[in-house]
């Protein structure tokens, strides 16, 4: 668990979690409308060398970026109904060499792969802080818990 | 002799457009949506939407044609979105057009959507000056574009550089419990609401992000805002009024588009300004617009909202401009991209 102070932060760790992310790996992203996903993302590919503005791909339900060390795969599953249409975006064709980061893709991206990272963001409950609490938990034999623990900057 | 006619294909989303246009003048406009098919599905699904446009596409291009009073042999050119958007819808369009050019033995024309959504203003309210600025907001873009040279030369000024303005829209009508698309439900409520009711930031105003992004957008933090002040009040179970916060939210949106467009106009010397995209049909963007547009001696143009939307007559109103400019059209091998940059208005060879 991390207590991030702000947006500078937010993507400082999305940075310092793509140094530890592997081709194929699945991250799912979840958090509450304005919880600092894209933020985390867009940190996410600046660490990951993707130079090219990560903005969201809400409208395009998926946008790739080439460019960076691994090809980074952003997915926004807010307006798909269900498991049936994501396979419809032919996502797995990428899978095996990108980091795939879906936002808004809990119970719908569970079958994509075995192993998965969840990454939850919450706002804190002080009303005027910009503080969110990130918490990191794995499924499958990927993450273990030293592999999480990695993931927690030492700030 | 009269201009040639010219027919105009639009599949980049969920929209089927075909429209049929002679020199500036509109003679046919007839869209297709499948957003009633991606209901079904309960949300929108890329695969539907190529699927939709496939169902739609004949019927679409035979209705333009009735409206027109023309057959399809009448046609002169044909002109198509080439890109920017789904990479699946813009294969429908581009391979309709390439298959009617092919067979009518017409010239093609692989056009810019956002190029597309400046030029339709022509079919409304005549030739577009030789430069002007165009600011450009949608569901999926928002883009500030400096227009030279006839539209033969476009430049990107500026974007988003995380939510359109649109999705802005939709997902604050979301946290308001307001229908999908949010625009129309917004600006509604907000007519009977206070837009200085509550002070929300306006993104990439301040004197740092100015100097760095001039004529960039972001609306990321306004809708963290918006989400924060109302979760706020939710659990104080403090009264809120709907009507005031999407007055103040809308309020926020409109303010630093057109304080940016104007801004743009000034720094490079442009009288003209054109708004287009679905959110240019929201009434306080077009209101505050003109105001400030009167104030800074700028002449505004916005066309109705039916030719803000993605449609066909914009496209075929750009095909009609290049014609009308001796073009050269593009190969039948173009390829779609669904990143096209605007600078590219027209496809020709790689």
């Amino acid at each position: 668990m991390v207590d991030v102070p702000d947006a500078a932060h937010m993507r400082a760790l999305g940075a310092h979690v793509a140094a530890l992310l592997a081709p194929g790996d699945l991250v799912v992203l979840v958090g509450d409308l304005g919880a600092g996903k894209t933020t985390f993302v867009q940190g996410l590919g600046s660490g990951l060398g993707v130079e090219e503005a990560i903005t969201s791909p809400t409208f395009v339900i998926a946008r790739a970026h080439g460019a960076g060390r691994i090809p980074l795969v952003h997915v926004d599953a807010y307006r798909l109904g269900s498991t049936v249409e994501l396979d419809e975006l032919d996502l797995d064709a990428d899978l095996a060499t990108s980091i795939t980061v879906v936002e808004w893709g809990e119970g719908k991206v569970e079958q994509l792969s075995e192993d998965r990272l969840v990454i939850t963001i919450t706002r804190s409950d002080h009303d005027d802080d910009e503080v969110r609490t990130v918490v990191f938990a794995g499924v499958g034999a990927r993450w273990t818990d030293a592999a999480l623990a990695e993931l927690s900057p030492a700030w | 002799m009269s201009d040639p006619l010219i027919l105009g294909i639009e599949t980049s989303c969920d929209e089927t457009g075909v429209g049929i246009v002679r020199g500036t003048t509109l003679l046919a406009d007839a869209v297709a949506s499948s957003v009633d098919e991606h209901a079904r599905f309960g949300g929108v699904v890329p695969e539907v939407a190529s699927r939709a446009h496939v169902e739609a596409m004949i019927p679409t291009i035979n209705r333009a044609c009735a409206e027109a009073g023309v057959g399809i042999h009448d046609i002169d050119a044909v002109a198509v979105t080439g890109g920017p958007g789904l990479a699946g819808a813009l294969l429908i369009g581009t391979a309709t057009a390439k298959a009617l050019a092919s067979a009518l033995d017409v010239p093609l024309y692989a056009v810019n959507h956002l190029a597309g959504h400046v030029v339709v203003d022509e079919l409304e309210h005549g030739p577009l000056p030789e430069t002007a600025v165009g600011l450009l907001v949608s569901g999926g873009h928002s883009s500030l574009l400096l227009v030279r040279d006839d539209a033969q030369d476009v430049t990107a000024l500026g974007a988003t550089i995380d939510d359109a303005a649109g999705e802005a829209f939709d997902k604050i009508a979301r946290i308001l419990d307001l229908p999908f698309p949010g625009g129309p439900w917004i600006d509604r409520a907000a007519r009977d609401g206070d837009p200085t009711a509550i002070a929300f930031p306006r993104g990439l105003t301040a004197a740092k992000d100015l100097a760095e992004h001039p004529y960039d957008f972001s609306f990321s933090g306004l809708k963290t805002a918006v989400a924060r002040w109302i979760a706020q009040q939710r659990s104080a179970g403090a009264a809120m009024s709907v009507p005031d916060v999407a007055a103040s939210f809308q309020e926020a949106v409109v303010d630093v588009l057109t304080r940016k467009a104007i801004q743009a106009c000034r720094d490079h010397g442009v009288e003209h300004l054109v708004i287009g995209g679905g959110v240019a049909a929201n009434s306080r963007l077009r209101a505050l617009a003109q105001e400030r547009c009167e104030q800074a001696d700028i002449v505004l143009r916005i066309p109705a909202p039916h030719l803000c939307t993605d449609n066909g007559a914009m496209i075929a109103a750009l095909g009609s401009k290049l014609v009308r400019q001796g073009a050269a059209p593009s190969p039948l091998d173009f390829p779609t991209l669904s990143v096209l940059r605007v600078s590219t208005v027209v496809m020709h060879e790689q």
